[in-house]
């Protein structure tokens, strides 16, 4: 028996199987997403302080240290097809328009009239040919510069500055749009590095629109991120999800700013016993990949592999092209945390990213942004967007996983508020939300800058 | 009551967990020595070494109902090892589905030829030793429809006629046939046990139709199984036992 990838003693866990997956060899997989176990960072086990979660002083140091510095993820570049299309997007007290030119380029600048502070677009997507401001018509160009202010001559001081927008750096990866609202940020480049590697291999390009969801959740938007950084909690919250994964034999890997985390997919569980049957989930993985369960003779612990060998020998006739990615691609889950606030699932044939977002003034309440993709076979018609949905925390089901993982949070939240919890107590299974908040501690205070007195 | 078991040979198809796994774990407690079998090896293997705790003979191998050679080997092999065979019971099943023609063909081989070939095999035996029970694994399910249209449940209705034929066909040898239909049991890696995890709701709900609140465990089948298949039961012949906590709402007349 192999030893656990992270160190510990599966035999040890609560568990009633010790299991050994089987994995890609490191060594083969060339130019493609890396699978090796990077090193792990020396991040210590003091508690993360709970005041960071709810403190308004907090929450001002992230605006001025994070959210204001760092790289955002805006959206999508499909969404910005023709010149003059626009995404219109909010990151706290901020909006921005991001703007595609006639040059093929896209551009992003603070959507906000220089005149009287009107905003010029509310939240959504578009297409203009110019901004006009509703109130005095100011009218900037796709570019953000001031084409015409009604009566300028009534202006003795003349118009804004350059008359232009502020320009807000502004670039397509991977068939995601980014911004920064520092005109300074680092190159993205800088940013990104190592994930270019790591997530260009699922050409997310060739995937459309499935869902487009935003609810504003009743938590800080580190609780939501926290939430999404460990696999400790299926034994909790997703009893279901034992018979569809293995949240025991996961890898986690973190990385400069980012971290990810690899999960085995139509797997069962080291913590239940292992079905005679196959689950009811896997079900739908072997029928999701053309297989006919009926048909299936192998083991329930075989489907795994099984599923992957057959995916990479049916996958091209289906008009799917997995050549880029590695065998346990093709059925499990490598979930990215893009800093500071971008969760991602990576699937051969699906993504399901959420973007977590600060409220503009309460650290209580976040915006939980729900965003999945799914690969539209060559030859098969790009189908029509899907329509963005706005609701309130609880409202409305977004799921049975997801609404398992949102049930929880708003009292995590009410009880992290407590005389009577210092803060988190963080086991080595919640790694990834260790790593987080030293970067967060390295934005905020400075690399290697925080004191014990620090929230 | 003495079951008159002591020094019995059983042969056990598909007894490595569930049910199965119980009437072996009965039989062995009682003094009989056994054969197994299951598909998987692992299970086999660990099963064997279980009840060998009894102190009775206990062997297996894995074999494959789907297989009629690799099948009829086993048996052979089993009567070999036990020196005859006085109990055999067919539990493998290839459980329910739908939307799959597959799924008619595999109920087809595991649920009714399994049991077909395993009674073929073992009859020529009991016949020259004018003594046998075989007991037949039937489900709820072929009395009320339930479940939706399934392979599994119509060819494991053909298991109680099946079962009766044979009991009145063999009678005259002193091989008695008798069928068992259990209703939804649960046990630790059983199927119930995965819906109860996966699907909450629709275990609730099947646990609320159950006069006594809960599903049935394997031993509770099993005991009744094994009465049959054993000697207190000798004027137990063509019967059809509903093994169910009240579970199913017919009237039987």
């Amino acid at each position: 028996m192999k030893k656990h990838v992270m160190g510990w003693d599966p035999a040890a866990m609560d568990a009633l199987r010790v299991v050994d997956v089987p994995r890609v060899d490191p060594e083969t997989t060339g130019n493609g997403t890396p699978v090796e176990k990077a090193p792990d960072p020396e991040l210590g086990t003091d508690i993360i302080p709970a005041a960071r979660y709810y403190s308004p002083e907090f929450m001002a140091m992230e605006w001025e240290k994070v959210w204001t510095k760092t790289w955002l993820l805006g959206g999508r570049s499909d969404d910005l097809k023709e010149a003059g299309d626009y995404i219109c997007t909010e990151i706290g007290k901020e909006s921005v328009l991001i703007v595609r030119q006639v040059d093929g380029s896209v551009r992003c600048f603070p959507n906000v009239c220089l005149h009287r502070g009107n905003r010029l677009r509310p939240e959504g997507r578009g297409n203009a040919e110019k901004f006009q401001c509703m109130y005095h018509h100011w009218t900037y160009g796709l570019d953000g510069k001031l084409e015409h202010i009604p009566d300028l001559c009534t202006f003795l001081q003349g118009g804004p500055p350059g008359m232009s927008a502020q320009p807000l750096p502004c670039v397509e990866w991977n068939s995601f749009v980014w911004f920064s609202l520092n005109p300074d940020v680092e190159p993205f480049d800088d940013f990104i590095d190592p994930l270019k590697q790591h997530l260009e291999p699922y050409h997310p390009e060739r995937m459309a629109w499935k869902r487009d969801i935003t609810v504003e959740w009743d938590c800080n938007w580190k609780t939501s991120v926290d939430a999404f950084n460990e696999t400790y909690h299926v034994q909790g919250i997703h009893p279901q999800l034992k018979w569809y994964l293995d949240d025991i034999n996961v890898q986690i890997d973190c990385y400069g700013k980012h971290n990810r985390y690899l999960i085995p997919f139509a797997a069962i569980s080291p913590r239940v016993h292992m079905p005679s049957q196959i689950p009811p989930a896997i079900y739908e993985i072997m029928v999701n990949a053309g297989m006919d369960p009926a048909e299936y003779e192998g083991r329930v612990s075989d489907i795994r592999v099984d599923v992957q060998k057959f995916k990479r020998e049916h996958g091209p006739a289906q008009g799917k092209d997995y050549s880029e990615l590695n065998d346990d691609q093709l059925t499990d889950d490598y979930h990215y945390m893009i800093f500071p606030n971008v969760a991602v699932n990576v699937h051969s044939d699906d993504i399901m990213l959420f973007r977590q977002r600060p409220h503009a003034t309460d650290p209580n309440k976040m915006y939980y942004d729900i965003w999945m993709f799914e690969l539209v076979p060559e030859g098969e018609e790009w189908p029509e967007r899907v329509k963005h949905k706005r609701f309130k925390h609880g409202d409305k089901s977004i799921g049975q996983v997801l609404d398992q993982d949102a049930f929880n949070l708003p009292t995590v939240q009410t009880g992290m508020q407590s005389e009577y919890f210092p803060g988190l107590w963080i086991g080595d299974q919640e790694q990834r939300i260790r790593h987080f908040h030293k970067v967060l501690d390295d934005y905020i205070y400075g690399p290697g800058q925080k004191t014990a007195d620090d929230l | 009551m003495d079951l008159g078991l002591q020094g019995k040979k059983a042969i056990l198809v598909g007894a490595a967990r569930g049910i199965g796994y119980a009437v072996a774990e009965i039989l062995a407690r009682e003094g009989c020595d056994i054969a197994l079998t299951a598909r998987s090896e692992d299970s086999v293997k660990d099963a064997v070494a279980e009840l060998g705790k009894y102190g009775t003979k206990v062997v297996g191998k894995p074999a494959n109902a789907k297989n009629a050679d690799e099948y009829k080997a086993w048996f052979e092999w089993a009567i070999e090892e036990l020196e005859g065979v006085d109990i055999m019971i067919p539990f493998t099943s290839a459980g329910g589905g739908m939307g799959s023609e597959k799924y008619w063909h595999n109920a087809f081989e595991v649920d009714l030829m399994g049991a077909v070939r395993a009674v073929e095999a073992v009859v020529p035996t009991m016949t020259e030793q004018q003594r046998g029970s075989i007991v037949l694994i039937g489900t709820t399910s072929i009395l009320e429809a339930m479940g939706g249209p399934q392979a599994y449940n119509a060819l494991k209705a053909s298991i109680a006629t099946y079962g009766k034929q044979l009991a009145l066909h063999h009678g005259k040898d002193g091989i008695r046939v008798n069928v068992v239909s259990p209703g939804p049991i649960e046990f630790e890696g059983g199927n119930w046990d995965m819906i109860k995890g996966t699907m909450e709701k629709f275990y609730n709900a099947q646990v609320r139709q159950q006069p006594m609140g809960r599903l049935g465990r394997p031993e509770e089948v099993a005991k009744a199984i094994t009465f049959l298949a054993s000697d207190a039961a000798s004027w137990c012949n063509g019967s059809h036992l509903v093994v169910d906590g009240g579970y199913t709402n017919r009237t039987h007349f």
